[in-house]
């Protein structure tokens, strides 16, 4: 009988409802889209972090990434990369030469990182051959090509086919200089990693430097599974404990952080726009306690027991309160779905974007657990803002409220 | 002697030989909210039997309201007692109050005061279902009562379609759902016109005799008061007259 009456109070004024249910509504769509859409920018980071840059793991010599020194190779690396393709949980393994560069051209010069690779296992670890904007990716036989970002072209003012030269150490210390021709450009979102990697054939920098042909600097690993990372970083260091074997959470601690700690904000986030709908939900039931002062007091004085007529006024703004959270989080589902799939382009300020990381092309996301908190949170809401009317409405008294007074 | 709320009953031994459902002594109400304080009960003494069908009567602010709230226990007295069954229901808790009032009382209310959102058939079995009654039992009651009071045919209505009348008929009908020992009506009429009167109060009068509830109103219409077998006039917060008035079958048909 309460659950009945205090449903039915909910719509007896509607326009009054109505309008504290679309504030719900708009309150929690715009903090559970905006959750959504910086966890998709944060996730998208992660994925192209791993699947342009880190890979899931990577192993290298104990000291490698301190100065990238030559000397700390894996000295076995192609036999290391065959035994690993072999596992059934990586997609790809990849031995790639690391070294430190300057890069020259007529009108400029900039630090970069190359990367002596082989094109066809890197491929299957990187997206980057489906990131170029010119050129292609390693497709002619011809010696020194590379494949360079867009952020260093331009820094370097070369395009296709223009040559660069690199001043580089050997393994025994000499410096050396290699003229390469660019043969495609690339642009991820990551402005840094665009103005500093450099690729090139694994075959042509181990001849300029003096590596060693079967050796590499640094293995990345691809797997089918993230979840699988830990479990397989552990198993590998187990397996080649002379390596250094890294997830991409140690490659990239600052992206596991924000990952980390982006439910937490979302979480804040919504939690003060639902703080700042409280007071209009404490506005409205209160409004609707002082429009039913006669009916109340009549309530109280047939032998309502107090403590029911405040269950049913708790009952009214919890009721309230979750109408429009569940209309809320069905809109924001649809919506993130929408978006989830087709992305927000935000070219417009694409710049920016890739500058701090983020690809301009946002696909909004949201967890399942994070729905589950936020209904908890719209009733534990609800109760707190209830309270107060509630409490409102129990201090009538009998004699007075039945006249309205 | 102690009241349970569970069964609605006073646990005493001499319950049955009662004659007297209400015994006021010395009531008084004071209100000190002014300069002066305002007597609205100065030390009445009264008393009511079962199946009593009366009429307090006075002026605007002579204490007829006041007197039904205290004797309704939905106010506190100043001073005085209000024997029920000979249980002093002014020395009673609050929570014993409620119980007292749920299982006891019936009240009408000037403005009708029935729940908008439930229909016709559930404003009336509504203090039954606060008493946790057998389902069987609300249904039957709620279609003997409408039946009695001619809205049989309105039960899945909500109040806001039914006329003022039709209305007060269905507070009635609330008000006698869980056969209270006593009924308060607060001016009853005061919003009916002449014909819905007319049928209200032969209808009350009908459910008094059949019933054996007592009644007691508070009005100024005097077509209440021609019903009324007994008529108490109030002035100034005392009882200046309390006269018994012998009507023909005639006379309380009409």
């Amino acid at each position: 009988m309460l659950i009945r009456i205090a449903w039915r109070n909910v719509w007896r004024n509607k326009t009054r409802s109505l309008v504290i249910i679309i504030a719900v509504v708009v309150g929690l769509w715009g903090g559970v889209f905006s959750d959504a859409f910086m966890q998709g920018m944060t996730e998208q980071q992660i994925y192209s972090t791993i699947h342009t840059e880190t890979g899931h793991i990577q192993l290298n010599q104990p000291g490698f990434l301190q100065n990238f020194d030559l000397q700390k190779r894996i000295t076995n690396a192609d036999s290391l990369v065959a035994i690993l393709k072999t596992n059934p949980a990586v997609a790809g393994a990849a031995a790639i030469v690391r070294v430190t560069a300057m890069a020259t051209t007529a009108s400029s010069s900039a630090g970069i990182m190359v990367n002596g690779i082989q094109p066809s296992d890197q491929q299957v670890v990187s997206n980057l051959s489906q990131l170029l904007v010119q050129g292609d990716y390693f497709k002619s036989n011809r010696a020194n090509e590379a494949v360079i970002g867009q952020q260093l072209a331009d820094k370097l003012h070369v395009k296709l086919k223009s040559r660069i030269v690199l001043t580089l150490q050997t393994v025994s210390g000499d410096l050396v200089y290699g003229a390469f021709k660019v043969a495609g450009i690339y642009r991820t979102h990551d402005s840094d990693f665009d103005q500093q990697m450099f690729f090139v054939r694994n075959q042509d920098l181990q001849a300029l430097i003096d590596f060693p042909p079967a050796a590499a600097s640094v293995i990345t690993v691809l797997l089918h599974q993230s979840d699988d990372t830990e479990p397989m970083a552990a198993s590998l260091q187990e397996q080649f404990p002379d390596l250094q074997v890294q997830s991409w959470v140690q490659l990239a601690p600052m992206l596991q952080a924000m990952s980390g700690t982006m439910l937490q904000f979302s979480l804040i986030f919504v939690g003060v726009i639902l703080i700042a709908l409280a007071f209009g939900i404490i506005n409205t039931m209160l409004m609707a306690v002082l429009d039913r002062t006669r009916e109340i007091g009549m309530l109280l004085s047939i032998g309502m027991r107090p403590a029911k007529v405040f269950g049913m006024i708790m009952l009214e703004t919890i009721f309230l309160s979750l109408t429009g959270a569940i209309i809320g989080v069905l809109v924001s589902v649809a919506s993130i779905s929408w978006f989830g799939q087709h992305g927000i382009d935000l070219s417009i300020v694409a710049e920016g974007f890739n500058a701090l990381g983020y690809s301009s092309k946002v696909y909004p996301s949201l967890g399942a657990d994070f729905y589950l908190i936020l209904t908890c949170m719209v009733i534990g809401i609800a109760v707190v803002a209830g309270l107060f009317p509630a409490r409102r409405a129990i201090r009538l008294k009998p004699a007075e409220a039945v006249r309205g007074e | 002697m102690q009241f349970s709320g569970v069964t609605g009953e006073w646990n005493n031994s001499f319950k049955t030989n009662v004659m007297s459902v209400i015994e006021i002594q010395q009531l008084t109400k004071t209100y000190r909210e002014t300069l002066v304080p305002v007597h609205a009960v100065n030390g009445i003494d009264l008393k009511f039997e079962k199946g009593e069908f009366t009429a307090i009567v006075g002026p605007s602010g002579c204490g007829k309201t006041t007197l039904l709230n205290l004797m309704g226990g939905i106010d506190r007295p100043t001073s005085g007692q209000i024997l029920v069954e000979k249980v002093d229901i002014t020395q009673l808790t609050a929570s014993q109050l409620v119980d007292f009032r749920l299982y006891n009382i019936g009240f009408i209310f000037q403005s009708f005061n029935l729940i908008p959102v439930l229909t016709v058939e559930e404003n009336v079995g509504f203090v039954m279902e606060l008493q946790h009654r057998q389902r069987e039992e609300i249904t039957a009651r709620i279609q003997y009562l409408l039946t009695a009071m001619g809205i049989a045919e309105k039960t899945k209505l909500r109040p806001k379609y039914l006329s003022g009348g039709q209305q007060q008929r269905v507070a009635v009908a609330r008000a006698l759902a869980a056969k209270p020992k006593f009924i308060l009506a607060d001016e009853p009429t005061a919003n009916l016109d002449s014909k819905s009167t007319n049928t209200l109060l032969n209808l009350m009068a009908s459910l008094n005799e059949k019933e054996q509830v007592t009644f007691i109103f508070s009005t100024h219409d005097q077509r209440v008061m021609d019903k009324a077998r007994r008529i108490i006039t109030l002035e100034d917060g005392k009882v200046i007259s309390d006269t018994s008035v012998k009507h023909s079958h005639a006379e309380a048909q009409n």
